[in-house]
């Protein structure tokens, strides 16, 4: 798999990526990177734990790293739950919790099957 | 260019260690990165080093300490002055976006990073900070090392620098000045200049260039002292041609408003408003205004100043000639402006917020040329500006400042124009050692302190400073003289006066005063801490050894209960009241402190007999129900009749008596006896000397006190 192939199965927007970040080996290093974060499971964890606040933190950081990456998908749904988280849980953020633990695994997977490949 | 490379520090806060690294990849191979993972990191480590970092890139939501918070700290220590931030936030509501921006923030990136962005916004700020003076080197070898093709604004600049050194160093100054007045003016009566606040700017700017032809003209021409002859005037009249010339060479910056205006005022500055000027005979508006008013504003700064060819006329004369038409004829209009601003001129020229705007005019041109990624400079260019600035910054950091300068023959002192007001004295003021209002200021010791560190000065280190208080309406207030000694230049050298300043730091003095005061009070009760008691104590043992002195030791019994059923604030409340009760019963000259905990200590003079005192004390303290709780007291006394006069030996004594107490049941004072068990073991404390050692024991009549109401 490409690195363009895999942008196309995670649903980022690899043509924005290329044109912001310097070198394709330098946009490799950070997807790699990413398939590594720890947010996500903060991200669980604080939210199972009711601490909403930090649920809130780690959502806003997914975003900020996929904004980086142009993982648009996967941004979208991080967005949605970040301003549903801000100030506190309102109604919709379990559901939207869902979509961003969808979204995750597929933009996880993807990663790690572009890994094995090289 | 100097060998050594010192990198810029950018202190990156960001929780997400991803997009940390991102901008350290970007930005790591031109600056030195520090990474932090949330706020209250930041600030400690701009704690540390708030002076090596140049630029801060900050993320707004991060645990421990937002990115707002950090703001608000560094508002608060002002570390937003020197330290420019740029918010990195994926935050994208606009409120948070602006109140970030409120707070001083200079630019903000958002997500995603773009490299090429990232770079431009680190460098452009870098470029317009605060720290630029002392960034300007390295900003300079960082990018510009690499492009050395173009002629550049700088080395110009650093010309004329050079060029004006010494006698018209103020010259540049004063026209940008009047030409940014006189343009004030003419802008409400001729719409038809268009002469918006940001031309008006840029005018007042570019005037600085305007003798930069002179950089072609021969040194002996320039300072010639006395007249030129025809052949030498056909000469310097060149320097305007030659000056536009110049300008007209920079082939990259020709569409950049600050170099057209420059050329308008290099080139027409010398002609006249009846055509009878040079280099090409214009006449009327066919002059650019810009170079109309530098005219004007160059004509008048030559005329009340000094020169090698001239001695100064006065502003009157000045103005008088410039309006007889002596020096070449002006636009009517103008003359009209100059006359308006005639009264203020004078001042505005003194003002240091001449000077002040004239650093500031030296670095936006400079902040306006750096934006120019062409340019290249040299480090020794660059030096010669930032010498400059640190001359200007200097002078305009003096503002609100007594200002003088001092001369012992004739006996003399000028001040600057805020000082005369601010002590309202004249500004030039003769015989000031014999002037009343002077002397009012300055007492006979600070006169002598001032003369002594002035002659203390030397060559090597010109500069001496004193805190010393003056005079100033009944009350004596601390001020800072700071002065640089002036030498004849005899063999040896004489000192022939100062140059120097007062500023007044009486509230900053106040305020260390009132600190000092602070450390010695115990903070809960307002009594002396023990450390404070006991030197204040010894200082008393020592200046009068033979007088009586007792001291008393005492605490207040079943505390630790009272703490632990009614609370804490129950006990300091307690502790509090006990202190209040001392205030009563204790003169004004005796000592009484909190040692620590519920231990207290009165330490007092007497003359015939202790004892009554003591019981009045004790009395007062012991037996009063405080809230439901009684109050008991256990007290110890030792005098210096007993231990000598020395303060250990005293508490120790005291300590056993009160001891003693405590062991016999609390709730009674009693004096030392000397026969008390050591209580070395059972405090814990090592205060004490050997028992043996303590002679000379009297007793009291009264050897075991206990006085229950």
């Amino acid at each position: 798999m490409t690195l363009q192939e895999c942008y196309a199965r995670l649903e980022g927007d690899y043509a924005a990526v290329s044109g912001r970040l310097p070198s394709e080996k330098f946009i490799q290093k950070y997807v790699l990177k990413f398939a590594e974060d720890k947010t996500m499971e903060l991200l669980e964890e604080s939210f199972r734990d009711g601490s909403f606040d930090e649920a809130f933190r780690a959502a806003h950081t997914i975003k900020g790293m996929c904004q980086n990456l142009s993982f648009t998908r996967l941004e979208k749904s991080s967005s949605d739950l970040t301003e549903a988280l801000r100030g506190g849980k309102s109604p919709g953020a379990e559901e939207l919790l869902l979509k961003v633990r969808e979204d995750y695994a597929l933009t996880a997977d993807t990663i790690k099957e572009y890994k094995a490949g090289l | 260019m100097d060998g050594k490379k010192r990198r810029q520090k950018i202190l990156i806060v960001d929780d997400s260690e991803m997009n940390r690294s991102i901008l350290v990849d970007m930005l790591g191979e031109d600056y030195d990165t520090i990474e932090v993972e949330n706020g209250l990191m930041a600030v400690n480590e701009l704690q540390k080093r708030a002076g090596e970092i140049s630029l801060m890139m900050l993320d707004i939501v991060m645990p421990l300490m937002d990115g707002l918070e950090v703001l608000e700290v560094m508002n608060r220590r002002r570390w937003i002055e020197t330290v420019p931030v740029i918010m990195i936030s994926a935050e994208t509501t606009s409120d948070r976006i602006s109140q970030a921006l409120g707070m001083g923030v200079t630019d903000f990136i958002s997500r995603p990073f773009d490299a090429k962005i990232v770079q431009r916004r680190v460098l452009n700020t870098l470029l317009s900070s605060a720290k630029q003076a002392e960034l300007e080197n390295l900003v300079a070898e960082q990018i510009y090392e690499k492009e050395q093709n173009s002629l550049l604004m700088i080395d110009i600049l650093s010309h004329i620098v050079e060029f004006r050194n010494g006698e018209s160093g103020l010259h540049v100054v004063h026209v940008r000045r009047l030409t940014e007045v006189l343009l004030e003016q003419l802008a409400s009566k001729r719409p038809d200049y268009e002469l918006t606040a940001g031309k008006i700017a840029l005018i007042s700017e570019a005037s600085a260039l305007h003798d930069i032809g002179k950089i072609a003209i021969d040194e002996k021409i320039l300072n010639k002292p006395g007249r030129l002859t025809n052949e030498e005037f056909q000469i310097m009249k060149q320097h305007s041609s030659i000056g536009a010339q110049m300008l007209d060479g920079l082939s990259v910056h020709q569409g950049e408003p600050l170099v057209r205006i420059a050329y308008q005022i290099c080139r027409w500055h010398h002609e006249r408003w009846d055509g009878r000027g040079y280099p090409d005979g214009l006449s009327g508006d066919e002059i650019p205004i810009a170079a109309q008013v530098v005219a004007m504003a160059d004509v008048y700064d030559a005329l009340t100043s000094e020169r090698v060819y001239k001695s100064a006329f006065s502003h009157e004369k000045a103005i008088e000639m410039i309006c007889n038409n002596e020096c070449g004829s002006f636009n009517p209009v103008l003359l009209e402006c100059l006359m308006e601003v005639s009264e203020t001129l004078q001042e505005e020229l003194r003002s240091p917020e001449v000077r002040e705007s004239a650093g500031e005019s030296i670095s936006s041109m400079v902040e306006k040329m750096s934006h120019h990624s062409e340019l290249s400079a040299s480090n020794r260019t660059l030096q010669l500006l930032e010498h400059e600035r640190m001359k200007y910054s200097f002078f305009a950091a003096m503002s609100k400042e007594i200002q003088f300068e001092y001369t012992v023959s004739p006996s003399m002192v000028s001040l600057n124009a805020w000082g005369a007001r601010n002590l309202g004295l004249d500004e030039v003021v003769m015989d000031p050692l014999e002037n009343r209002k002077v002397r009012g200021y300055l007492s006979d010791e600070l006169m002598g302190q001032l003369h002594s560190v002035l002659m203390s000065a030397t060559p090597e280190e010109p500069i001496v400073t004193l805190e010393g208080k003056m005079e100033r309406d009944g009350v004596k207030k601390w001020y800072r003289f700071v002065m640089q000694a002036l030498w004849s230049e005899d063999e040896p050298p004489e000192i022939r006066g100062a140059i120097g300043k007062a500023v007044d730091i009486h509230s900053s003095r106040s305020y260390l005063e009132n600190l000092e005061r602070r450390a010695s009070m115990d903070q809960l009760t307002g009594l002396l801490n023990l450390t404070s008691a006991r030197s204040q104590a010894e200082a008393r043992l020592k200046e009068n050894p033979e007088a009586k002195y007792a001291l008393a030791f005492f605490d207040c019994d079943y505390f630790k209960d009272a703490n632990n059923t009614y609370g804490h604030l129950f006990g300091n409340r307690l502790l509090v009241h006990i202190a209040e009760r001392l205030r009563q019963v204790t003169r004004s000259g005796d000592i009484v402190s909190r040692a620590g905990g519920d231990e207290y200590i009165i330490f007092i003079q007497y003359h015939q007999e202790l004892e009554p005192t003591i019981q009045r004390i004790y009395g007062a303290l012991h037996g009063e129900d405080f809230g439901g709780f009684t109050i008991s007291i256990s007290m110890g006394i030792a005098t210096t009749g007993q231990v000598g006069p020395d303060f250990t030996e005293l508490m120790a004594a005291a300590d056993r008596a009160l001891y003693a107490v405590k062991q016999a049941g609390k709730g009674r004072y009693k004096f030392f006896e000397g026969n008390e068990t050591s209580l070395v073991k059972s405090r814990g404390e090592s205060v004490y000397t050997n028992q043996s050692e303590i002679i000379d024991f009297t007793p009291e009549e009264q050897n075991k006190g206990g006085t229950e109401e």
